[in-house]
């Protein structure tokens, strides 16, 4: 991959009316893609905790690699027409997926979010291969922290990264950056699954809390950081909500009626929560509303610290909280400040990681196509 | 544009009804196919193992029946699955009916996750009072290659975006550092 825009063809800002409304299907069908994967995710985990039995060709596996399958479609759409306009010499919009490299050598032109989307569906569709062989080796254990399903979700969040940057490189448009904070709660809405491999972590510290804390962060951050406005953080915080909120009631219903429609029954002692809506933060807006007036005064300052202790912040919070959200819904104890503080200080620690890579992340964001957005 | 819209709102609609309508009503899941068994007595109940593939080897998931003298009928109970390398005993799981077949308890597609001896112990309570007993089960090394490689391979797209974001920080680096 040459990572140079190519010469002979060069890019070029071309913004119009016209090719925003070229742009936007494309982007759509890459966004609808996503959605279709986590719909398809999150009844998945539903079907496996509520129900049970798996192939390798059940509704909800259809959803996921059908959504991976848009996403990729979408991606090749992009290219080849990225490409044939750089062959037929017209201008590149850079605002349709953002600025454009070459791929092997000048071969292809690729506006890079699309590549990425790409890139991450072509992969997620090798593992899908692997995955099969996998449980013809190793038999249809349903669990999340297996290397193909792990290397499945790896690649279905690189397709999302390369969402956020073809809506970022839109923010021109308001569909662009209403694009770009969904897409960036999408996100962080498929992580909460991720972070389940660090289950069997031991110590004093809940793993899988901090780690959550710490990728949720980056995305809150990255959010706000490509905001050049505040409450990027609280837009951000806000629509994962509603992702929460939809496969709250999403989830269970879809596995249950598809459970009755295979004639297969619940399992016995089930508890019913919705287990992957479950993992999702309940508290990100208050933490993104505290942390709000940090991020403004680091916007008014240009200072790099502020967040970072931004990040801090709301790493110990969602770290902490996320035990106190699990005792709630799953009625356990609550856990003591034996296993709170050491998590909280681990989720602080990362935080400030968290919020210097995300807050850089999101400026990084309105360069994607080398114009600052115009909106706000 | 408007037009535009609801034409590929209608291709989508489409698109999402075949997709409902090609899922067959009835899905044929695969039976429980016992090919060995072992006993344990728990107390005064006899237990049925059954494993639907023997030996057993780490990581390799089957279904495990199991299947007390008389049915599970006004019987309740609990298991633990504990690996020979761990000190305490797992936690207790209720007895619960397998989802392909019924009339027995049983883990449907379940791994033991270490190479090594295993303990599964059962307690029971039903018309005869409680009772309890253990079947010590060995896990074979597991097949396919090894975990290493399979979780080197696993992380190449969060590798390749690591790298991918190290190059756009440090391509971005001037500008956004200049605000």
């Amino acid at each position: 991959m040459d990572l140079t825009a190519p010469g002979a063809h060069g890019v070029r800002a071309a913004a119009t009316p016209r090719t925003a409304a070229r742009g936007m299907p494309t982007a759509m069908a890459l966004l609808a893609g996503s959605v279709l994967g986590l719909v398809g995710l999150t009844w998945d985990v539903q079907w496996h905790t509520d129900v049970g039995p798996d192939t390798f060709f059940t509704l909800p596996h259809l959803f996921i690699y059908a959504g991976s399958a848009l996403s990729g479609l979408a991606a090749l759409v992009a290219v080849l027409g990225a490409t044939a306009a750089a062959r037929a010499g017209r201008p590149l919009d850079p605002t349709v997926g953002g600025a454009s490299v070459g791929v092997f050598g000048r071969t292809f032109t690729a506006p890079v979010g699309y590549l990425i989307s790409g890139v991450g569906a072509a992969v997620f569709l090798l593992y899908g291969m692997w995955d099969l062989w996998w449980h013809g080796v190793y038999g249809f254990d349903a669990v999340i922290d297996s290397p193909p399903h792990i290397g499945l979700l790896l690649s279905g969040i690189v397709t999302m990264v390369g969402t956020i940057m073809v809506f970022a490189a839109a923010a021109e448009h308001r569909w662009g950056r209403v694009g770009t904070d969904v897409s960036i709660a999408l996100t962080a809405a498929n992580v909460t699954i991720t972070v389940l491999g660090l289950t069997d972590v031991g110590g004093p510290v809940d793993a899988v809390h901090t780690a959550m804390a710490w990728l949720v962060v980056i995305l809150l951050l990255t959010a706000a950081g490509f905001r050049p406005t505040r409450g990027g953080a609280v837009i951000m915080a806000g629509w994962l909500a509603v992702i929460q909120a939809v496969t709250w009631w999403f989830s269970p219903w879809a596995a249950y009626a598809y459970a009755d429609a295979v004639g297969l029954p619940v399992r016995d002692y089930i508890n019913g929560v919705p287990v992957m809506p479950a993992l999702m933060p309940m508290a990100l807006i208050a933490v993104a509303l505290l942390i709000e007036p940090i991020l403004k005064a680091a916007r008014a300052h240009g200072n790099r610290w502020l967040p970072v202790a931004a990040g801090a912040v709301a790493g110990a919070l969602v770290a902490a909280l996320q035990g106190i959200q699990d005792s709630i819904v799953y009625t356990y104890p609550t856990p003591g400040p034996g296993t709170l503080l050491p998590t909280a200080v681990a989720g602080a620690l990362l935080g400030a990681l968290a919020g210097h890579l995300g807050w850089r992340f999101g400026h990084m964001l309105r360069l994607v196509n080398r114009t600052r957005p115009e909106g706000n | 544009m408007r037009v535009r819209l609801r034409r590929q709102a209608t291709l989508l609609a489409t698109v999402a009804g075949l997709l409902l309508a090609a899922t067959p009503v009835a899905q044929a899941y695969e039976p429980v196919n016992i090919v060995h068994t072992e006993k344990v007595q728990a107390g005064p109940y006899p237990i049925t193992v059954g494993f639907s593939t023997w030996p057993l080897r780490a990581i390799q998931s089957l279904d495990f029946t199991f299947a007390p003298d008389g049915g599970i009928e006004g019987k309740s109970g609990t298991l633990t699955m504990t690996p020979a390398t761990r000190s305490t005993e797992s936690r207790k799981r209720p007895l619960v009916r397998h989802p392909r077949k019924l009339e027995v308890w049983g883990l449907d597609i379940r791994a033991l996750e270490e190479q090594g001896d295993w303990t599964f112990r059962f307690r029971l309570d039903g018309p005869e009072g409680p009772g309890e007993g253990a079947l010590t089960l060995t896990a074979l090394e597991p097949p396919g290659p090894p975990m290493a490689l399979n979780w080197s391979l696993s992380t190449l797209p969060l590798i390749g975006l690591v790298a991918f974001l190290a190059i756009a920080w440090r391509r971005t680096r001037a500008e956004v550092l200049a605000g």
